[in-house]
């Protein structure tokens, strides 16, 4: 019996085949998927893709524009940028701890919400000064959101209670509480939001002035990027790290190496939690002021999808979470200079989940195709032989 | 029409990496006991998983009856009348046994004559009807998962019989059984080849095919070593042909040269989820240098026990002392510490994190102890030494030597893995329960020999199983469990197997 | 006030329960199906395309549209979901993943081609169709009876077609062939591969049917709630549901009950929050109670709470 692999399978089998670099190559391959599927969308509406893509990148500073209004510059768009992503950043790596433990926290949304809410009761209403302040909040955004997480941990653990579903469960009693609350105590008539906090409360130092330019200097980004680093030097080089990826690989394992799995589990998603924190504390009180009642932020459902497509590997984290968030960032500017609907960026983002979605099956497919390759070839040389 | 009701011609099959099936060829008479005959990945169950249709062969042709036929589902193998019982069970637990029974083929009827229903009034009457013709009784209303695994297999047995299969295919069926259900098995398909059918068994336990079969083929690494008739060929015979070698079934084994209590085991009594008493008030000792072997057919709370000493479990009441230190209480880390080592009876579920590397795997117990890491920052250089060093002691064989994901070794070299991991520990006490469940015969002799070495260390050694020959071959002092309770411990010479076998089936004097 | 408690009630509950029937096909053919809430958007927004369509031709006062609008919202439901069970059955992701990403990429999708669909067909730069007022039923005679008769009055035409769809629903999964195999799908599907039946299909049509109940459920919402289709429809009605059908035990008569539990508490709160004078900011409060609810009750009963065996396990024929 003859057999054959059509030359396109055996392209992209070599292409991606390699299996060392598949945690690269295949996210990537995910992603120009979807930027070529995006492309022929934005072609069909009559509009230049290649020219939107370049909006997207100067829309977040990293392009320049061809003019900036009066005292702003290509390093403001990139300060905002900054800003936008760093919450991005914290709430993939707060998936991604979880998932190493082998949980899925879908309540990344809610445990932002509570910790920027508390912190900014706490904190973003007092008169304190800045260098209290903003320590304050990130000490208070860590407690609540790692409380709330070691909570659906605990029920976890203590109930058997599936963490997906107790996670959206808190997710919407967090979102309706904090809305009551809103609403009650500290709405603000006009905006329909939260009061504004304090600017010294403030993650973000907004409008600060350098050499005759204007720029929202986010502080937290910087915390951001080591707290990558401080996650991967946990997972990979300690204990407590091989503890939690031996339970999220196998728990019955796990137990019986005497590690504790309860506890663990309990600390992964304090953890967990207290990234969410904060996420929530450089989300509410760092690119925003406020809190809009009754909504819960999209970054933290996007933030499982990007830390699926950073394969659960802090440092990809920082690209997936970069990408996405230049999607997100450029997408206003891309859609007053390009004349698209700002939403089809948020259509890019989700093909670009979607495929990355898939990226087991594209693994699957690559390595049966080698074996394939590899069989009929055998066959090759049997031949020759006779 | 030939004589022949199967036939399979020059049949091969390859997955990626291995030829599971090379050129096989077999023929199967009408009315028969088949059996087919090898070690683990000899290619048994493939060469009749092709029969059955999951798979299809890449070269070779198979006779149905005389005619050609392309097999190329298990639905098409059905129509052929051809059934098969799976080494694991394929039943739905929240379902009664009539309804796994007919699923798949419904009778239906339907309401005010024109919405369906299935009929599940008429399909209990017709699985009573059928269960009572071949003397396999069971209650069609009866949930699956209120059932045990011998009743689960005659489900499987009427599920083929209700497809009016004449050719039934059984993979591996007394593996998961007591040696009564053994005997009540065997029974039934003597009754079915007597009602006309064929019979294809799969199995690696000599004695059955001795005691049923009529023609047996042997398969040694997919190929076809011969088809031998059985009543006229000796176990020994066919136990070489299998392996390739001669095998001796006897294990060299100095005296045991006993020491001082290590383990000692007082009254303990072990509960499940749902509060029932799965080892009740169980006592017994294990010196050093003493090989104890716990006898019992499965199900009876011989893996408790090891879970309830490793602290796996919690013990309800009594106490489990170590070398005169009460550890009844303590935490699975505390026992390991205190210097147990276990081999569990399930090593992908308990043994192992199968998406590790080898050298994570083999670090699993001392991960946390110096000089894998410490102050909780771990060395991974060290890590790779250890895992070197015990590839090349105990020969485990992998793709990609330390940094090879456990998940692709066979389950040979998994075991040794862990036996491994496991003797390292330099335990005092070391716990194995069925260490060679699933391996070929050449590996059941190493580890054999491994656990003799231990003991005559001076270790003390628990081993649990459900082999008795393994048992007689191993133990010095026999301890034998029926249902939770320790019915009888003595000196191994002591005892005769028949006596075993007994205590085993409950009987006390 | 208890009329309206119990009308209010009932035109939400509905809702929920054929959405949650949906889930519950799914999740007892062994799929997890965390994309109702994209599904149910996505279906209402095919409805409600239809609906502005046929409204242009048939005027906004003919039922035509509202009819269409429902059955629209089924296929587009349907269609949607089919990017779910592709993802789960045959590419086979994780469902969770998969369904947090269907749930993405819906909204994304739905708010994107509004805005589309206005600027293009209408020349209007809206997010949102108008679908106007659904009409609605009073049964004489037994909506006269004491207090039960509040069942009866003010019904919309959309809670009949739910109560019929629903027993149909019923009727499949516990009395027919498919419904047999896809139950039996959810707790071992390698008994129903050996049966001869193909475990794929199987969940692929149950992933299908969640998608149109839940499209069904989405345009109900979007005509009993706000008269108009915005993104707005994205309030978590799939995930309410999801609680319901936990709290069901993934069995649909309790899961009718834990609807209309869920149902009563939401309006009995708005018109005790209103009747008590309070700023309308309270009923938030009693929209806390379904999901503390819930998470209690598996606090309690976790040990009976029994998930399919092997949800959320990927089937992989070889694999033995």
């Amino acid at each position: 019996m003859k057999r054959k692999v059509n030359p396109i399978s055996k392209f992209f089998a070599k292409l991606l085949g390699n299996e060392k670099y598949q945690s690269f190559t295949i996210p990537v391959f995910a992603i120009v998927l979807s930027l070529i599927v995006g492309a022929i969308v934005i072609a069909i509406l009559g509009k230049n893709p290649i020219s939107a893509y370049v909006n997207l990148l100067q829309g977040s500073g990293i392009w320049l524009k061809p003019k900036y209004a009066g005292g702003k510059s290509m390093l403001t768009d990139l300060f905002s940028f900054l800003n936008y992503w760093t919450p991005m950043i914290f709430a993939s790596l707060a998936v991604a701890v979880a998932l190493k433990a082998g949980l899925f926290n879908i309540g990344v949304s809610g445990q932002m919400l509570a910790a920027g809410f508390i912190s900014s009761v706490l904190v973003g209403y007092s008169g304190l000064s800045s260098v209290i302040a903003k320590p304050l909040v990130i000490v208070i955004a860590i407690i609540v959101g790692g409380i709330v997480g070691a909570f659906i941990g605990w029920l976890k653990y203590r109930f058997n209670i599936n963490e997906v579903v107790s996670s959206i469960m808190t997710n919407y009693i967090i979102q309706y509480v904090v809305a009551f609350l809103i609403n009650t105590k500290y709405i603000d008539p006009v905006s329909r939001q939260s009061k504004n906090i304090s600017d010294a409360s403030r993650l973000t130092l907004m409008n600060t002035q350098i050499a005759g330019y204007k720029f929202d200097i986010p502080l937290g980004i910087i915390l951001a990027i080591i707290t990558a680093f401080v996650i991967k030097f946990i997972l990979n080089r300690t204990t407590f790290g091989y503890e939690i990826k031996a339970i999220g690989n196998n728990r019955k394992a796990a137990a019986y190496a005497g590690i504790n799995v309860g506890k663990n589990m309990i600390i992964a998603m304090l953890i967990s939690g207290a990234l969410a924190g904060l996420a929530g504390a450089t989300y509410y009180m760092g690119y925003f002021s406020s809190i809009q009642p009754k909504v819960l932020s999209a970054t933290g459902f996007d933030a499982i999808a990007v830390s699926l497509l950073g394969n659960s590997n802090p440092v990809g984290i920082l690209f997936s979470s970069f990408l996405i968030s230049v999607i997100g960032k450029g997408r206003t500017y891309m859609s007053s200079s390009a004349g698209l609907d700002a939403e089809i960026a948020s259509v890019i983002t989700g093909l670009i989940l979607l495929f990355s979605a898939c990226s087991a099956y594209i693994q699957y497919k690559v390595k049966t195709t080698k074996e394939q390759i590899k069989e009929i070839e055998k066959e090759k040389n049997a031949e020759v032989k006779k | 029409m030939s004589e022949y009701i199967v036939e399979m011609k020059n049949i091969t099959k390859r997955f990626p990496g291995i030829v599971a099936n090379d050129n096989v060829t077999i023929q199967i008479k009408k009315g028969e006991v088949y059996a087919l005959l090898g070690e683990n990945g000899a290619g048994k169950s493939t060469l009749m998983s092709m029969l059955f249709g999951m798979y299809e062969p890449d070269e070779g042709e198979i006779y149905v009856r005389g005619k050609k036929e392309k097999i190329s589902s298990p639905s098409y193998a059905t129509e052929l009348n051809i059934g098969m019982v799976h080494q694991h069970f394929k039943l739905v637990s929240n379902y009664t046994i009539a309804e796994n029974i007919i699923m798949g083929l419904e009778p239906t009827n339907k309401f005010l004559g024109f919405i369906p229903y299935v009929d599940i009034k008429s399909s209990n009457k017709k699985i009573a009807e059928l269960s009572k013709q071949y003397g396999l009784e069971v209650d069609p209303t009866k949930k699956i998962q209120d059932t045990n695994v011998s009743i689960q297999q005659r489900v499987e047995i009427l599920k083929m019989l209700y497809r009016e299969a004449e050719i039934l295919i059984f993979d591996e069926p007394t593996a998961v059984l007591t040696p009564q259900e053994i005997e009540f098995l065997l029974e039934i398909i003597r009754g079915l080849k007597a009602a006309g059918k064929t019979i294809i068994l799969i199995t690696h336990k000599l004695e059955e095919i001795k005691q049923i079969a009529d023609r047996c083929a042997i398969l040694n690494r997919g190929k076809l070593i011969d088809v031998l008739d059985v009543a006229t060929t000796s176990t020994k015979e066919m136990a070489n042909k299998m392996v390739g070698r001669e095998v001796s079934f006897e294990i060299d084994k100095t005296p045991a040269n006993y020491g001082d209590v290590v383990l000692s085991v007082e009254n303990i009594t072990v509960k499940d989820e749902n509060k029932f008493e799965v080892v009740k008030n169980a006592s017994f000792s294990v010196r050093s240098g003493e090989i104890l072997a716990i006898a019992g057919v499965s199900g009876n709370g011989q893996i408790e026990i090891a879970d309830a000493i490793t602290g796996l479990v919690p013990i309800s009441s009594g106490k489990v002392i170590l070398n005169g230190k009460e550890i009844t209480h303590d935490t699975i880390r505390e026992h390991i510490n205190a210097g147990i080592s276990y081999i569990p009876e399930d090593r992908q579920t308990y043994g192992l994190v199968l998406d590790f590397s080898l050298s994570d795997n083999l670090a699993l117990k001392n991960y946390n102890q110096a000089p894998f890491s410490s102050k909780g920052i771990i060395n991974h250089k060290k890590f790779e030494e250890f895992g070197e060093k015990l590839i090349q002691e105990y020969d485990i064989r992998s793709g990609q030597g330390t940094k090879t994901i456990v998940r692709s070794m066979s389950g040979g070299n998994q075991q040794k893995a862990i036996i491994a991991r496991e003797v390292e520990q330099n335990s005092s006490l070391t716990i194995f329960v069925q260490p060679t469940r699933g391996l070929d015969i050449g590996a059941i002799e190493n580890i054999h020999n491994q656990i003799i070495a231990e003991r005559d260390k001076g270790r003390a050694i628990l081993l649990i199983s459900l082999e008795l020959d393994e048992v007689m071959a191993l133990a010095d002092t026999i301890a034998v469990i029926y249902n939770g309770e320790i019915l009888k411990v003595a000196d191994a010479k002591s005892l005769s197997v028949e006596e075993v076998g007994q205590f085993m089936m409950g009987v006390t004097e | 006030m208890l009329d309206k408690i119990i009308i209010d009630g009932l035109s939400f509950a509905l809702p929920l329960f054929i959405m949650a029937i949906g889930g519950i096909y799914s999740e007892r053919s062994g799929i997890i199906n965390l994309a109702l809430e994209g599904l149910q958007g996505a279906g209402a927004f095919v409805g409600a395309l239809a609906a502005v369509f046929l409204m242009q031709s048939f005027g906004a006062n003919s039922s035509i549209p509202y009819y269409a609008a429902i059955f629209f919202a089924m296929i587009g439901g349907m269609l949607y979901s089919m990017l779910h069970a592709l993802l789960c059955v045959k590419f086979k992701a994780n469902q969770v993943i998969s369904g947090v990403v269907i749930n993405i990429l819906a909204m994304a999708l739905t708010v994107f081609l509004t805005k589309i669909v206005n600027r293009i067909a209408f020349g209007a730069p809206s997010d949102k169709f108008e679908l106007g007022v659904s009409e609605r039923w009073t049964i004489p005679v037994l909506s006269e009876i004491p207090i039960v008769g509040a069942v009866f009055k003010d019904i919309y035409p959309f809670e009949i077609i739910i109560i019929i769809v629903a027993i149909i629903a019923w009727y499949v999964l516990y009395k027919t062939k498919y419904g047999m195999h896809l139950r039996a799908c959810g707790d071992n599907p390698h008994a129903v591969d050996a049966a001869g039946i193909d475990v794929a299909k199987i969940r692929f049509t149950a992933v299908m049917v969640s998608g149109a109940l839940s499209g069904l459920a989405g345009m109900c919402f979007a005509y009993s709630i706000s008269a108009k289709y915005s993104s707005a429809i994205y309030v978590g009605y799939g995930y309410l549901s999801i609680a319901a059908l936990i709290f069901g035990n993934w069995k649909i008569i309790p899961t009718l009950a834990a609807c209309i539990l869920f149902g009563f508490a939401n309006s009995a709160g708005y018109q005790l929050v209103k009747a008590a004078g309070l700023p309308s900011s309270y009923s938030d409060l009693i929209m806390v109670l379904p999901y503390v609810l819930t998470l209690l009750l598996l606090v309690f009963f976790s040990k009976h709470n029994d998930a399919p065996k092997s949800l959320g396990e990927i089937y992989d024929k070889g694999k033995r």
